[in-house]
């Protein structure tokens, strides 16, 4: 996978200067960095959320999934919230057999029925981290998917990446701010430091 | 004034036939065209919210204009329209509840839109983060983002039959107020208060505040099914 060089700039500020990147498919990369150093921007750009100055013409979308660090609920039950990103190649007992497996695995099968919009931060991400799961993409963006989530689940959440990898064989762009998670799950880290791409 | 009250309560007990044809079709007028106009302006205002387009501003500029369309200026052109010089004087629709509920759908289907449309602008953003990452197609992003606005879609729906009930420069000149068949309760009110017929209007009055608070209450009781 080609990462093209991408620019953005907001109200004339340059945000993300990022140079052309190859990354080794099937790879699991970090994007570390600290904050408003433009990790999430370069997150959402590759995939489609918003758009480079230039260089958009060149990411495949359409294979990119992005998990958001906003957790963002919608007013369904917790598994329904997940069906809303079922995978189209999968019947309907399939996928509802894999949303169960991942509400199991991320402790949400006694939610599963709740509101999700009524859910605490870290639940809230447990739930989103599922639902970008449900569906099998080629890469991968997860933008700080254990954040907020409680210290005993991370390694659970951790695994639970690793297993999508291995099934998938998918590319994931892990984007977190914890060099420690970086270490324990890529393979390759990059950093990033206002904007730029660093050593 | 304390007799006037004493009087329209004994009217309205009494179960008279024309406080009721009147109250009739204020209703089948207000909740039609309120309802019309939502069905059609939440799918328009939930797109207009999510568009990204060139000239989406001049459409919401031109919306919101025509939210403030005095409502003597809209029947006054379905009065033309419907009229026997009118385009459309073949559907006799002009002295019908058929033509109010038409001027009403002209006058609500803005407001519809507009109310929309400015709730879903700003809910777009952190909606359109999540259905645009994951690659959930476009309608079920719509279905998700009305979804999200369901709440605020009541509270519009309830906004608008207040409107609808309140209204009465377009009715009037559509409906013509007509004993029996197109005389709502606003109309009625105008027009007994000027035959003199104080109690049957005070009687409508009463009426028209207590829809009103009923407006209200379910208003309320939405908003506390919301906040379990």
């Amino acid at each position: 996978m080609i990462i093209p060089a991408l620019k953005k700039t907001y109200k004339d500020q340059l945000v993300l200067d990022f140079p052309k990147t190859e990354i080794a498919d099937g790879s699991l990369v970090a994007l570390c960095g600290p904050n408003g150093s433009g990790k999430s921007t370069l997150g959402k750009i590759l995939a489609g959320v918003i758009k480079a100055d230039d260089g958009c013409e060149k990411i495949p979308y359409e294979q990119v999934g992005y998990m958001s660090q906003q957790a963002f609920a919608f007013r369904l039950s917790v598994k329904t919230n997940l069906l809303q990103n079922k995978d189209s190649a999968l019947s309907r007992e399939e996928n509802e057999a894999r949303a169960e497996k991942l509400m199991k695995i991320l402790q949400l099968s006694e939610l599963a029925k709740k509101n999700a919009a009524k859910l605490s931060g870290g639940q809230k991400q447990r739930m989103s981290l599922a639902r970008a799961l449900m569906k099998d993409y080629k890469v991968l963006i997860l933008d700080e998917p254990t954040a907020s989530m409680d210290l005993e689940i991370i390694p659970v959440a951790e695994q639970l990446i690793r297993d999508y990898q291995e099934r998938t064989n998918c590319t994931i762009l892990l984007i977190t701010h914890s060099l420690d998670q970086a270490e324990r799950l890529a393979s390759r880290i990059l950093y990033l430091d206002e904007g730029k791409l660093s050593n | 004034m304390g007799q006037a009250f004493i009087e329209a309560f004994e009217l309205i007990l009494s179960g008279d036939r024309i406080v009721w044809q009147i109250i009739g079709v204020t209703l089948e007028m207000t909740l039609i065209s309120s309802f019309v106009a939502i069905l059609i302006g939440v799918p328009i205002g939930a797109w207009l919210g999510n568009a990204t387009f060139r000239g989406r501003r001049v459409l919401v500029i031109i919306d919101r204009a025509f939210m403030g369309l005095p409502p003597v200026v809209c029947g006054l052109f379905c009065y033309l329209l419907f009229s026997g010089v009118g385009p459309l004087r073949g559907l006799h629709l002009l002295y019908t509840v058929t033509g109010m509920v038409i001027a009403q759908i002209i006058l609500l289907l803005p407001m519809a839109v507009g109310m929309t449309e400015s709730h879903v602008f700003a809910a777009a953003p952190v909606i359109n983060e999540t259905t645009r990452g994951l690659k959930i197609g476009k309608t079920r992003s719509l279905f998700l983002t009305i979804n999200e606005s369901r709440y605020h879609i009541i509270s519009t729906y309830l906004f608008l039959w207040g409107r609808a009930m309140a209204e009465v420069g377009a009715v009037s000149i559509v409906g013509g107020a007509i004993m029996f068949k197109t005389n709502v309760m606003t109309t009625a009110i105008m027009n007994y208060t000027s035959m003199g017929n104080f109690k049957s209007a005070m009687a409508l009055g009463i009426i028209l505040l207590f829809l009103v608070f009923l407006l209200n209450i379910i208003g309320a009781l939405l908003q506390g099914d919301r906040n379990k």
